[in-house]
């Protein structure tokens, strides 16, 4: 069945509470609704098992009364304002479709019921909508702040328009605010000191989680430690400048958030990007998949005691570092996409480097497959623990190796495909055992593909311009580009107004989507399991954030990532 | 002897400054080494003694909750363990300083207080993570410090003797207990290297070198005391080793020779397994080794039982 | 908190060995104040064994009380902001601090969210600011280097003086 078919269909059963219908595109058709019924209508897309929700954008319309524009053919109509209102839409994705639900909101006392009942990961989603824009999430189950620290003021949303950065520095010198805090469960007083900080990329970060005995019964998370800003910085940076913000959102994914950016600006402004540029920009999101991956591996090893492996291939990674260095001149932050292209070229120098580097990884990768499947303590951690099932995987929304290795078939790069691979298909890697081991062996896997689509891409290369021309102000429209990062699918939604800066940028990071599945399936397992779990979604730890309070029988205890991670290690007998 | 003799021992040599200038020497040396096998450059020939100074200007952070007096004292409680046994054992290739029938145990024990010290040090916190590393620490008495005392205990008993200098001339005259006991030699060595946390020996992880944690806490003068008491086992623990198992120290060439070529393999063996990391092999250790010392043992007994002349 | 003792500003002598001891032996405890990284993975580049800083004496603690120097890298949220802030504190006296990445010395590409503090130095006395988005190993080696030659009398002094004439 066609995409557009399978949209139509769609059409037809959310009659009953649409307010309007719009087929943005062959694969995007926007359902307005209202407040009333959105959540009746989201129930009949879960029965009918359509989709998953992707991501939960806010829109304040205040600024784009004036702005109205006809072009922006390739993301169809402009959307018509509500005369200065709100808006939230809620991104449901299957396959390459998109069906947003747009409901309007009244400027006063903006209210929506919470989806959590009916979708259980909108949660974190709505509490961004809610701290960020001050809309009223009804019904929701726990009130404690996600994103924003708890001495922010209280009525004070950052994402809305008459909300300028500006004023944050009187914000700093705010006084704490007394938050009223939901605590489930036990009562307790909090062991203040943060314990030792550990170096290898963790970071500052929450998780709560209540034990009994050795078992967990609940687990929460807090984010936010690393939360920036950004998409509220976006609309003050010009078009061009945004590039170099997005892709500083995360230092291991850099280059995939760039390309979901100008990917998206790209069509808004009809630009035709060269095949050459868009070939290029493949290679160097493949690169940067083996780089993550390795990266992972080493840190995932490190968690369950195996430091041998984290040295390895670490030592290895340096490999693909080296690569992207040779080519873009930096090992990080490669700054590779221009608006309508890319700045670099692979020569036939670079070219031979990657042959090699790739038949080297490729070597060493066949031993790191090895290893995993094989070690005998490694396996101990890491075989029948942390099952995510299928339906829980597609339940919960969860995107990436994570999902692909409890069977959920979802990679951007083969239902949608972006960039040059519709040119380079690649094989979607899927392993249904479900649990961690299945985990490794589908990153380990997608290494293997990544080494041959890079030197598939090499071998036939297209010719060409390496960019061109792209217009300074961008024509109003909306887009949403999505990509597959590393760790799963990137969403970002764009809106111009046709000016020199984005109207909105709203970015929906993997890590994001699969936190939800860990803190369900974190609950029965033991406390020594967890790290394990954790590490196990490969958590983009600049999207989210590490450190753990356990409760026990009355008391908090506040641990480190470290001392989790070792307790699981000795847990499993890792010093004998 | 003699009231200054005895301070002079105690202070100069072969306690006191010796014993401190040969333990930061030794740290070096296996630094150095471990890094020239990892291709690496390694420390600088100051650098233990660096570190032991910044570590003794330090401010000392004394924990809330905890217990004042354990928290200072149980550190020089281990340092002063330490070089209490550097006056037992043949340094530099002398007599010791002291000996009388039983040293050898006595010298053990003066070992093992090291890690009960560390043990008791990481209980003394309201740091629930030391504790974790605290019962590491005393579970590793069972796994290392048995082993080690019986490997010990071999040698003893081919000499005849519980006193340690008197085994150290057994040693001399007689073949190297090497080739006589190499279940003994592999025991007291990897007991050694048990004790003082060296991979592959260690705690799982590469990061923290501090015995599992356990002295979290400590920030300057403790730690201070606590890193130079495991620099002095070190050089204790090679000098026993070699004594009875490399044929006797006579003076200070062969002391020298036979330590430093002992370390010379410590280091290898922490590189080497450092790469391969097999965690059966180790985890095998842990049952192991007090179990290989003592089939040593049963079969060094019969073969003294039987007139077998070792 | 403990008692400061103010160490080593008696006798010359002692002075000198002290702070030789200083510059060879600086120990480093690494925070992540909410950056995306970009340098933290670097950090971890300086310190493996290809660049080798154990020649410099140079350590990875996993405790700020085994520290003597604070790496310190990302924009300073508000939500880390406190938390760099008892780092600091829980090291003992001398302690000085490195501010690695663009992102820690002006809040970098994220200069005027709202969100960050944006300067490491508003927060905690910054020693070294080492630029960079993000700055390359050698660069973050010659940053270490160039706190390890601040190191002169003047310098302790004055640290020594500042943390604790402020302590109660």
């Amino acid at each position: 069945m066609s995409e557009q078919m399978t949209l139509g269909s769609m059409t037809e059963l959310l009659k009953p509470w649409t307010v309007a219908s719009r087929p943005v595109s062959d694969t995007r058709l926007e359902v307005e609704t209202t407040a009333a019924n959105i959540v009746p209508a989201v129930g009949a897309l879960k029965t009918a098992q359509w989709g998953f929700l992707s991501a939960i954008t806010g829109l304040d319309n205040s600024a784009a009364v004036k702005a109205d524009s006809g072009t922006a053919a390739a993301s169809g109509a402009a959307p018509a304002h509500n005369g200065g209102g709100f808006e939230v839409l809620y991104h449901f994705c299957r396959g390459p479709s998109v069906l947003t639900f747009r409901v309007k909101l009244p400027r006063e006392a903006p209210t929506v019921p919470t989806l959590s009942a009916v979708v259980p990961s909108a949660l974190i989603y709505e509490k961004e909508l809610a701290e960020t824009f001050g809309v009223t999430i009804e019904g929701i189950p726990d009130r404690r702040r996600q994103f924003l620290s708890d001495d922010w003021p209280t009525n004070l949303y950052p994402m809305r328009k008459d909300f300028s950065p500006g004023s944050a520095e009187g914000l700093a010198q705010a006084a704490p605010v007394a938050v009223a805090e939901e605590r489930r469960g036990t009562l307790g007083t909090f062991i203040v000191p943060i314990g030792p900080q550990h170096p290898a990329l963790k970071e500052p970060g929450h998780f709560e989680l209540t034990v009994d005995g050795e078992t967990v019964t609940h687990a929460a998370i807090r984010l936010g430690y690393v939360h920036r800003g950004i998409e509220k910085g976006a609309e003050d940076r010009s078009w061009i400048h945004n590039i170099y913000l997005m892709e500083r959102i995360c230092g291991i994914c850099s280059h995939i958030h760039s390309t979901a950016y100008v990917l998206g600006v790209e069509k808004l402004a009809g630009t035709a990007v060269p095949p050459r540029a868009q070939a290029i920009r493949t290679i160097f999101a493949e690169m940067e998949r083996v780089h993550s991956h390795l990266l992972w591996l080493g840190v995932a090893a490190h968690e369950a005691g195996f430091d041998t492996l984290f040295m390895y291939s670490w030592r290895d990674r340096e490999t693909i570092m080296d690569l992207l260095e040779e080519i873009s001149g930096n090992r990080v932050n490669y700054s590779v996409n221009l608006l309508g292209g890319v700045k670099y070229d692979i020569d036939a120098k670079g070219t031979d480097s990657l042959r090699r580097g790739m038949d080297f990884l490729e070597k060493r990768t066949r031993h790191y497959l090895k290893i995993v499947t094989n070690d005998e303590s490694f396996l101990r951690r890491t075989r029948g623990v942390g099952n995510i099932t299928f339906e829980q995987a597609n339940l919960l929304g969860t995107v990436g190796p994570t999902a692909r290795a409890s069977g959920v078939s979802r990679d951007l790069r083969v239902e949608a495909p972006y960039l040059a691979y519709a040119d380079f298909p690649v094989k979607t890697v899927l392993d249904t055992r479900c649990d961690l081991e299945a985990r490794f062996i589908v990153r380990i896997n997608e290494l293997f593909e990544s080494y041959r689509l890079i030197r598939a891409i090499l071998e036939k290369l297209p010719p060409g311009d390496l960019a061109v021309a792209s217009p300074r102000r961008v024509p109003a429209g909306e887009v949403i580009s999505r990509v597959e990062a590393p760790r799963g699918e990137l969403f970002y939604f764009i809106r111009s107004g046709g000016g020199v800066k984005p109207d909105r940028v709203k970015v929906r990071t993997p890590s994001l989507c699969n936190w939800a599945a860990v803190l369900s399936v974190a609950v029965g397992h033991k406390l020594a399991d967890i790290p394990m779990i954790m590490v196990g979604i490969d958590p983009c730890f600049s999207c989210n954030d590490r450190s753990i309070t356990v409760r026990r029988r009355g008391s908090d205890e506040r641990w480190t990532w470290e001392e989790l991670r070792r307790y699981g290690i000795s847990y499993y007998g890792g010093d004998a | 002897m003699n009231v200054v003799l005895a301070i002079v021992a105690m202070i100069l040599f072969p306690g006191g400054l010796f014993v401190i200038v040969g333990s930061l020497a030794y740290e070096y040396v296996d630094r150095k080494l471990v890094a020239r096998f990892q291709n690496r450059v390694g420390p600088r020939w100051f650098q233990p003694l660096a570190d032991l100074v910044k570590l003794l200007v330090k401010e000392e952070i004394v924990p809330a909750g905890v217990n004042r007096g354990l928290f200072i004292w149980l550190p020089v409680a281990a340092l002063a363990a330490a070089f209490t046994a550097a006056l037992y054992i043949p340094m530099a290739g002398f007599p010791p300083t002291w000996g009388y029938r039983g040293d050898l145990v006595v010298t053990v024990y003066l070992l093992m207080m090291m890690t009960l010290c560390i043990g008791l040090a990481g209980a003394n916190t309201t740091d629930r993570f030391s504790i974790v590393g605290s019962t590491r620490a005393l579970t590793q008495l069972f796994s290392y410090e048995a082993p080690f005392l019986l490997a010990l205990l071999g040698p003893a008993i081919a000499a005849g003797t519980w006193r340690i200098s008197e085994v150290n001339g057994y040693a001399r005259e007689n073949m190297w207990m090497i080739v006589t006991q190499p279940l003994g030699f592999l025991v007291a060595l990897i007991g050694l290297m048990g004790k003082l946390e060296l991979p592959p020996f260690d705690a799982p992880e590469a990061e923290t070198e501090i015995v599992s944690g356990a002295l979290t806490e400590y920030s300057g003068r403790g730690l201070a005391f606590f890193r130079l008491g495991r620099d002095v086992e070190l050089l204790v623990g090679l000098t026993l080793i070699s004594a009875f198992y490399l044929g006797g120290l006579a003076n200070p060439l062969q002391f020298v020779l036979k330590t430093i070529g002992l370390l010379f393999i410590t280091a290898a063996l922490q590189s080497l397994f450092a790469r391969l990391r097999i965690d059966q092999t180790v985890g095998l250790w842990w049952r192991a080794g007090a179990v290989l010392a003592l089939v040593q043992l049963l079969i060094l007994i019969g073969l003294k039982s039987l007139g077998v002349h070792l | 908190m403990g008692k400061q003792k103010v160490p080593g500003v008696f006798r010359s002598a002692l002075d000198k060995a002290a702070l030789w001891s200083r510059i060879n032996s600086p120990w480093l405890v690494h925070f992540n104040s909410g950056s995306c990284n970009g340098c933290d993975i670097e950090i971890l580049a300086t310190l493996a064994p290809r660049y080798d800083l154990e020649r410099f004496g140079v350590k990875l603690q996993g405790s700020p009380r085994h520290a003597d120097v604070l790496i310190c890298t990302g924009p300073v949220t508000r939500q880390a902001r406190d938390r760099l802030l008892r780092t600091y504190e829980q090291m003992p006296v001398p302690k000085f601090v490195i501010a690695v990445g663009s992102c820690s010395i002006s809040g970098g590409a994220f200069h005027g969210c709202y969100n960050i503090v944006g300067d490491v130095g508003d927060v905690i006395p910054v020693d070294v600011y080492i630029p960079g988005c993000p700055p390359r190993p050698e660069a973050i080696i010659d940053g270490v280097v160039q706190l390890l030659q601040k190191l002169k009398p003047p310098r302790v002094a004055r640290v020594v003086a500042r943390v604790s004439g402020g302590a109660p």
